[in-house]
């Protein structure tokens, strides 16, 4: 009798473990297919795209004036654009998913330019160039895809002939040929160079310090700390510029400080910690800040605005430059105070570093009644250097203005250059 | 001696009446001045206060952005007060006298995650909307949002919610860098979904509820910070399987995880 019980029991245990198995499969079988379709409809977007994008490049050669070209452009523009949002969703090798979208990127930015800073002839030879690489991309392209748009692997299939050691697709290689495409037909302009080499921090000229030295420079920047320091370790040798990582504990504290081999500049600073009541006011906060930018040598720095969040305030300055007295947006350090008792707990200079080179510029007399619609209401203007789309650092008005929104009023940052009266920037204050 | 308990009672019962009657308005707000930039619960009374009385019309989120500033300032001016955008000691006694404010009702329907059509004037009923609220109790820079915060700190906290502080401002690091580098998606989300780039999508784990300091951390590199070092990948040598991100020139590293270019 138990005997018989037990097969029962065992027999229909038995048949729910397979009809929970069978849903279960029958269910991931439906979501990969869901999701092979997805991919596979987005992959011929992306192919059919590339036709449309190389037929509107080479429509653009057809004209030596650029307002002939100026529908294809824009189209140019639009279309690596979508194109590059769509490999961006692909399952596709990394290497050649990052050269492919930076080529884009580069088509539809040169094209977007052509008119403000290319000349006809350069613009030619430039994008001739180009549709002859994009012809032979797409060509791989649609080799290369080709299993998963014609529905001939499953996604598992197709993840595991991505991943294999001899990929039957020779990725990396394309990837490659992009990457060289890139250098050859749009190497970095001289601005971008220059942005890079500032962002890297490559090019400081300065004698080089011992590591005993930036813990020295540690403990002059924060005298308050009690630098029990934990370990300093130099930046390992892919890094475009050394600097000494250095970890320390203060109490409850603990934290890091980044600080350039060349030079000894603080690159950035953070500490973390527990954190008691808010004892101090708004204004006590600013100050502290000041003070401890003022102690550590950042002596030419304005305040830019403060933002409040549960633990810390955090303070942006900018760089105050004396020929025409303008902030440079570019030049700025970061200050993190803690709400409770007013220490500076972060500290971010790395853009601070290394100066903009900033050239002098004429600056035109603006109409701004006619500039503006007659509801804009200019509540601050200014002059600043900002870095305009081709990374120039351009002498501009930094306009704040409002506009009554229906009953609201809103609240706009315009950056006009100063010379050109090109709007560099618009952008929404909340 | 009858006339004077009666007069006696009558004069208390005046004073009591006048006291039960009169607005609930003591110790309103805290001490400190409120400025652009600040955020917290005397931010939300600042803005339901300016709203109830007609002078604010944005959203009550307890963030003193520039909605809040104008609101003020035309307060200021028209009850003749230094027109500072200030909310100090004198300007919120003026407010206070001026206006009501119902804590109760507003902070509970905050907390809901409703949010208000318009303080004040109407039935208290019709005051709110459900949904559409829900605020983190932070102040970002202009170009962020707080639906890129939520992402991030999900992203941060799926990858690297045993590592040091430094290192998941790092992580929120690497996720900006990429945004800004043309080789990436333009986006946060884009960043984050791109098929295969992190581990914590692939493998549901960025769906996790983020803690505290995950938040922070982002919050700190949204606000510029960056430990990382303009690095775009980072890895785990013991787990990393793709011979292809050893290329990768190597920055630092901290705790687990390796950062590179």
């Amino acid at each position: 009798m138990t005997m018989k019980k037990m097969v029962f029991v065992l027999a229909y245990a038995l048949i729910v473990v397979s009809v929970f198995a069978f849903t279960k499969t029958t269910e991931n079988s439906k979501l990969s297919l869901a999701l092979s379709n997805q991919y596979a409809k987005k992959m011929a977007d992306a192919s059919e795209k590339l036709d449309e994008l190389d037929s509107a490049l080479k429509q653009t050669l057809l004209f030596n004036n650029s307002d002939g070209s100026q529908k294809a452009r824009e189209d140019i523009w639009r279309l690596s654009s979508d194109i590059k949002s769509s490999v961006a969703s692909l399952p596709l090798d990394a290497s050649f998913s990052t050269s492919w979208m930076n080529y884009l990127g580069r088509i539809g930015n040169y094209a977007k330019e052509a008119d403000r800073s290319v000349e006809p002839d350069e613009y030619y030879k430039v994008m001739s160039q180009a549709s002859k690489n994009l012809g032979v991309m797409q060509d791989e392209w649609t080799l290369a895809t080709a299993g998963l748009v014609d529905g001939k692997y499953s996604m598992d299939e197709w993840t595991n002939r991505l991943n294999a050691t001899n990929p039957d697709v020779d990725w990396s290689n394309m990837g490659e040929s992009i990457k060289q495409y890139t250098e050859t037909d749009f190497p970095l302009t001289a601005s971008e160079s220059d942005a890079m080499k500032k962002k890297e921090l490559k090019n400081i000229d300065e004698a080089k310090v011992t590591q005993e030295v930036a813990v020295e420079r540690f403990k002059t920047v924060f005298p308050t700390v009690s630098n029990e320091v934990i370990g300093v370790e130099k930046s390992m040798p892919g890094s475009p510029y050394p600097f000494f990582h250095i970890r320390f504990a203060d109490g409850e504290s603990i934290g890091y400080i980044d600080i350039t081999e060349k030079g000894g500049h603080v690159l950035s600073y953070l500490s973390e910690r527990p954190f008691g009541k808010d004892s101090l006011s708004f204004d006590e906060i600013k100050k502290r800040a000041e003070d401890f930018l003022v102690a550590a040598n950042y002596k030419d720095l304005v305040y830019e605005e403060s933002r409040e969040n549960s633990t810390a305030w955090h303070f942006v300055f900018v760089r105050k430059e004396p020929f025409y007295g303008a902030k440079v947006f570019s030049d700025v350090i970061h200050v993190k105070v803690a709400k409770d008792n007013g220490d500076v707990i972060g500290l971010n200079a790395a853009e601070y570093i290394r100066k903009e080179k900033l050239h002098r510029q004429s600056v035109k007399k603006m109409d701004w009644n006619e500039f503006f619609h007659k509801d804009v209401k200019i509540v601050n203007d200014e002059l600043a250097y900002v870095e305009n789309e081709r990374l120039e650092q351009r002498l501009s008005h930094y306009l704040t203005v409002t506009r009554d929104e229906h009953g609201t009023i809103g609240t706009y940052n315009v950056i006009v250059d100063a010379e050109t009266a090109e709007v560099i920037k618009t952008e929404k204050l909340n | 001696m009858k006339k004077i308990v009666l007069s006696i009672l009558t004069i208390a019962l005046l004073i009591g009446s006048a006291y039960a009657t009169s607005p609930v308005q003591i110790n309103a707000f805290s001490s400190r001045d409120l400025a652009q930039g600040s955020t917290g619960d005397d931010i939300i009374e600042l803005q339901a206060r300016l709203q109830y009385i007609g002078f604010y019309n944005g959203k009550i989120d307890g963030k003193f952005g520039y909605g809040t500033y104008w609101a003020l300032r035309s307060f200021q001016e028209q009850y003749g007060l230094p027109i500072d955008g200030i909310a100090g000691s004198q300007t919120k006694k003026k407010l206070t006298a001026a206006s009501s404010y119902d804590e109760k009702f507003v902070m509970d329907n905050l907390k809901k995650g409703n949010q208000f059509t318009h303080y004040g004037g109407k039935p208290l009923s019709s005051q709110v909307k459900q949904g559409g609220g829900g605020n983190e109790n932070v102040h970002l820079p202009s170009k962020y949002s707080e639906q890129d915060l939520k992402l991030m700190a999900n992203a941060v906290y799926g990858e690297a919610r045993g590592e040091p502080y430094e290192g998941q401002v790092a992580v929120a690091a690497v996720i900006l860098n990429r945004v800004e580098h043309a080789d990436f998606p333009d986006t946060i989300g884009g960043v984050i979904f791109q098929p295969g780039a992190f581990t914590a999508v692939a493998d549901g784990q960025i769906w996790l509820t983020p803690n505290e300091r995950a938040k922070e951390a982002v919050l700190d590199a949204l606000n510029g910070w960056d430990p990382s070092e303009n690095s775009i990948y980072y890895f785990n040598p013991i787990t990393a399987t793709s011979k292809w991100i050893w290329s990768r020139p190597q920055v630092k590293k901290i705790g687990l995880h390796v950062f590179c270019h």
